[in-house]
């Protein structure tokens, strides 16, 4: 009996179904029309109406066709008992089209009717014209037209399957018929020869597959070919995300931590990339090819340990000072040769030498400046949606995540994304007392002066009376007075940082401007560190140069005891040969500056480290384990765990690369060890961060492309190239070391090449353009060009914005009458449920009430015609 | 795998599938084969727990909702066509597609229907409209308890906000279009299946 039963529902179901197969078939036709509301629902239902009638037969007769197919499927998916089979049956006819159940439960009136006529399929329109994908029904209609084209596709070729030959037919046969009425179209004929043209290329390139033999082979390679090719070309894609170095790494950092810390490490990477072509420059022109070609170890005295050094030359503490065989090696400056050409290749190492000196800075300035330029564009051509928060909640899970690693790190993603826009929105709401805040702002930023200026005063004196010690011999004075500097300078760049952090709280600024200033001020600050150690080395390079001085003096005297001791005894022999280590030199100032940066440079990247060790890690782990035994929360009260210090970290880079700038010239080996350092870095403060930080507060949002960064560094190259520049341009070079020995100045070796290498023309063409009558002009003209082009591009800038702001205040204020519109029609209508609420009793109220809306506009009255409609459904 | 679907499904139901859903001959018995590896009771259907296997489903905060869509209501399985109904919005527009005349029906895999399917997701009771309760829902999934529930409250308010358009306090279906004006769906909502 169940069975029975179950068979009969089933006939229902099918019988249901079909009628709304039908009347979808039905609908289709008529879809257009169905899409407007009102006058033209009429004429569709008639035209309905008749298609309706003429395809009901044959509609049903195939709908159970298709059934039959559906079961015997399912026959052979599973071959199970018929019990089964029926349910299942069941369940298909149910999928099939999950509209008959919904139509069961909220068209209960409506099933009678459907049931007695089966062949109209009327009624069941009204209910389908609620929105609802129709998925099945709609195409299974259209399956009748596509039946004819189907025969197409028989003989199959290797590659193609048939559904796309017979795309490709269609099209060609359409390109045909193209060609062959194009005469007759109205169209320019400059369009028509165009399509003329195109219609014959594909014609041409595709009839082939479905033509036999050669051709069609010869079109299935090719499609396998492209087929190919594109997949390729995906996987090149993949490949080149592969390999953007710590990718993977920053993008979790800054899932977890905000765009403002992964800001930080992508201009960590952005200075890796520049420095490994500092590196690449000067290690592949300067470093090889002396060590190669030049003169070996030993044969001269600037390449060999005087003996006086000799016994300790190798011990690891002189190394570790870059004295010893460090100090005489291509890692300096001293150790190379003043000889024009060398090795078999005549290469010009001096004049290598100067262009790789001259040639990181001008790439660097070309780097630094273009990048800005480029990021400025980004931040001038960005579209601010106004969709910003529909956007992060519609459109932030990726959904193509597999990896539960991967889903957590995009979890934190979406979390740290929402907080910063809704700091975005709190910053942007903010407005309190402006007075006050501007008073304070005042306030800070003149605390910030004093403090500024007192530290200025505090290097400057400190700096002065080192001087006066140095003068008066170190050894009579204590262990502070000698290392006064150093310490005051660590403690200042040590507590103003933290000053300039609690007198920051009182501006109350956004925390990205915040940011900035902070940066600023202890950029600032900074300055007189630079400054100190600027003043300290050219006192040095003084000294030496007087030492120099009265060494040369001794040189002749010790030359011509020399000879002297010599001559009496035999003065046919050859000239004696001394052992390079015995011969007395120069103390060389360039390598000394060298190796003042390279170890200022080691001792900051050791700093660095041991801060990150100690202040962060060893603070995390006790923090960790002590909390267990300890009488408050130390996880969430005082020492916690350390946050990632953006500022001091962003400043630290620019700082060390400032450095490098500097003394990249007197020690060719400074890009080797940045590279390295940022290198090691990179993981260790990935770690770091990972592991032992906590996200901020209140994390903002920051660019990847910091515009305020690239211009610090901007600052710092040009401070950086000046002193070097004056080096070189002011002070002679050494006599007996370095590749410039013998000359008077370092730039003499440009003038020697012109000389030498070039045709004798040539040096009077560029004698002639060096004249300052030239060269005034041109550079007035220079200012002039870029004067205008600024000014340009100051005017564009503007216009977008202005378009850009107009565009913004355009949305808002449709969106602002929409929502007016919308809001009034809701009032009037209300109102008119009011009034004809009580119209039963107050009849002559009504009409006064209808005259007062009927001079409302057209979308009001339209509302009240609706709202006449809903009353009247409440009165029945 | 492959032989046993290719002598399981038959050239009739293939074409079938072929018309309703615009995949490729082979795109469908690749699907198929995929199909029956992930029907572990080995019985033509796939239930909710085989859905949720799939490790990328398992994981998503709004894996349930779109399994969801995979059933018709108030079925908890799904045959292999319902499957491949669902699937076929996910297939990424072609070149030749995108200029077919109009009128003709509009295919599963149309911005509008991908649109609506990924509005389903968000539209719970399915009165056509996303209401603040929903988004909440929505949100709560994506962020767990990272953010307190007020700030949740504020960011779906600011949500409807700007998304909102006639005032309801709801998110409509023509206004979620909108709100995605700009977002290629076309592409982001396509699944690159292999021919």
């Amino acid at each position: 009996r169940a069975k029975e039963k179950e068979r009969k529902k089933e006939r229902d179901r099918k019988r249901r179904r079909n009628v709304a197969r039908r009347a979808s078939s039905a609908r289709k036709e008529g879809k257009e029309l169905e899409d407007r509301p009102g006058r033209e629902e009429r004429r569709g239902r008639k035209k309905r109406d008749k298609e309706g009638k003429g395809k009901g037969g044959e509609d049903e007769r195939q709908e159970e066709v298709k059934n039959d197919t559906v079961a015997k499927t399912l026959k052979n998916f599973s071959n199970e008992n018929t019990r089964k089979l029926e349910q299942k049956e069941i369940e298909v006819v149910g999928e099939e089209d999950g509209d008959t159940e919904e139509k069961r439960k909220n068209g209960r009136s409506e099933k009678g009717g459907k049931r007695e006529d089966n062949g109209r399929g009327e009624t069941v329109e009204k209910k389908q014209k609620k929105k609802r994908v129709e998925t099945s029904a709609e195409h299974e209609s259209s399956e009748e037209e596509e039946d004819e084209e189907e025969k197409v596709g028989e003989e199959k070729p290797e590659v193609l399957s048939p559904e796309e030959l017979e795309k490709l037919k269609e099209e060609v046969d359409e390109r045909k018929k193209l060609i062959s009425t194009l005469r007759g179209k109205p169209w320019p004929m400059r369009k028509k020869l165009l399509t003329l043209r195109e219609s014959h290329e594909f014609v041409e390139k595709y009839e082939g597959a479905l033509g036999k033999g050669k051709s069609r082979k010869l079109y299935a390679y090719k499609v396998m070919m492209l087929k190919k090719w594109m997949k390729f070309q995906r996987d090149f894609e993949n490949f080149k995300t592969a390999c953007v170095p710590w990718e993977m790494k920053i993008k979790e950092i800054e899932s977890h931590f905000g765009s403002s810390v992964a800001s930080y490490f992508i201009f960590l990477r952005w200075m890796y990339g520049i420095n490994m072509i500092l590196f690449g420059l000067t290690f592949g022109l300067v470093m090889v090819p002396e060590a190669l070609m030049g003169r070996p170890y030993g044969s001269m005295p600037r390449k060999t340990v005087p003996r006086a050094d000799e016994a300790n030359a190798m011990d690891f503490a002189v190394l570790w000072d870059f004295g010893g065989y460090a100090q005489y090696s291509v890692l300096f400056y001293g150790y190379y040769n003043s000889q024009r050409a060398i090795g078999w290749l005549k290469f010009r190492m001096p004049l290598s030498y100067f262009l790789v000196g001259v040639g990181t800075v001008a790439y660097s300035y070309m780097v630094v400046i273009r990048t800005m330029a480029r990021n400025a564009n980004e931040d001038g051509g960005g579209d601010n949606n106004s969709f910003n928060f529909s956007w992060k909640m519609f459109t932030s899970w990726d959904y193509l995540i597999g990896n539960p690693e991967t889903a957590d790190n995009k979890f934190a993603s979406i979390t740290t994304s929402f907080k910063e826009a809704i700091l975005e929105e709190q910053e942007s709401r903010k407005d309190d007392n402006i007075h006050l805040t501007r008073f304070l702002r005042v306030l800070a930023n003149f605390l910030v002066l004093c403090c500024l200026a007192g530290s200025g005063y505090l290097i400057y004196f400190v700096v002065r009376r080192s001087q006066k010690f140095a003068l008066e011999g170190l050894e009579s004075h204590s262990w502070w007075e000698r290392n006064e500097v150093n310490m005051v300078m660590s403690l200042l760049g040590m507590f103003c940082p933290m000053l300039f952090d609690v007198i920051s709280a009182l501006e109350n600024y956004h925390p990205r401007i915040a940011l900035q200033w902070q940066l600023g001020r202890i950029f600032a600050l900074f300055l007189g560190n630079l400054y100190t150690f600027i003043i300290a080395l050219m006192d040095e390079i003084n000294l030496k140069r007087e030492e120099e001085e009265v060494l040369k003096l001794n040189m002749t005297i010790w030359e011509a005891s020399l000879y002297n001791g010599t001559l009496g005894v035999n003065s046919t022999a050859p000239p004696i040969t001394v052992h390079p280590a015995d011969i007395p030199r120069g103390p060389c100032w360039e390598t000394m500056v060298g190796q003042e940066f390279v170890r200022l440079i080691v001792s900051d990247t050791m700093t660095t480290y041991i801060t990150l060790l100690i202040g962060d890690f060893l603070r995390a782990v006790l923090v960790r384990f002590l909390n267990y035994c300890w009488c408050w929360d130390l996880e969430a009260g005082f020492p916690s765990y350390s946050e990632f210090d953006v500022s001091g970290n962003v400043l630290g880079l620019i700082f060390n690369q400032g450095m490098i700038w500097m003394g990249a010239f007197y020690a060719p080996c400074l890009p080797a060890l940045n590279v390295l350092r940022l290198h090691v870095s990179m993981y260790l403060q990935c770690w770091a961060v990972m592991c032992c930080n906590v996200p901020q507060e209140r994390v903002f949002k920051a660019s990847g492309s910091n515009n305020f960064y690239m211009a610090m560094l901007l600052v710092i190259l040009f401070l950086s190239t000046l002193p070097a520049i004056y080096t070189i341009v002011t002070i002679p070079p050494s006599f007996d070391c370095g590749p410039f020995s013998g000359k008077s100045r370092m730039f003499d070796v440009i003038q020697e090449t012109l000389e030498s290498d070039f045709p004798a023309w040539f040096g009077k063409v560029f004698s002639y353009a060096s004249n300052p009558g030239l060269v005034l002009p041109f550079l007035l003209l220079m200012v002039l060009a870029i004067y205008y082009l600024q000014s340009t591009s100051k005017s564009y800038k503007q216009a977008n914005l202005e378009l850009k702001k107009k565009l913004q205040t355009q949305n808002e204020e449709n969106k602002k009458k929409t929502k007016m519109a919308a809001l009034k029609a809701a009032m009037d209508l209300e109102e008119a449920q009011k009034a004809w609420s009580e119209a039963p009793r107050q009849q002559r109220n009504n009409n006064a009430s209808q005259q007062s809306y009927t001079g409302e506009k057209n979308t009001v009255t339209g509302h009240l015609v609706s709202s006449f409609v809903f009353v009247w459904y409440l009165k029945i | 795998m492959g032989s046993r679907a290719s002598t399981l499904l038959r050239e009739e139901e293939i074409e079938e599938i072929k018309k309703e859903t615009g995949f490729s001959h082979s795109q469908i018995t690749r699907l198929y084969s995929r199909f029956t590896s992930l029907d572990k009771g080995e019985n033509g259907t796939l239930s909710r727990e085989d859905f949720q296997r799939i490790p990328e489903l398992a994981i998503n905060p709004l894996g349930d909702r779109i399994i969801n869509a995979f059933f018709p209501e108030g079925e908890d399985q799904v045959n292999f066509r319902g499957f491949m109904r669902t699937l076929a919005h996910f297939r990424p527009i072609e070149d030749n597609e995108k200029n077919k005349d109009p009128t003709a029906s509009e295919p599963l895999n149309s911005r509008s229907n991908k649109l609506l399917f990924a509005f389903r997701l968000y539209d719970l009771d399915r009165d056509d409209k996303i209401s603040r309760d929903e988004l909440l829902q929505v949100l709560r999934m994506m962020v767990g308890v990272n953010i307190s529930d007020e700030q949740l409250g504020s960011i779906a308010d600011r949500t409807i906000q700007e998304a909102d358009q006639n005032g309801d306090n709801s998110i409509s279906f023509n206004e979620f279009i909108k709100v995605l004006e700009k977002v290629d769906v076309e592409q982001k909502m396509s699944i690159r299946f292999l021919h």
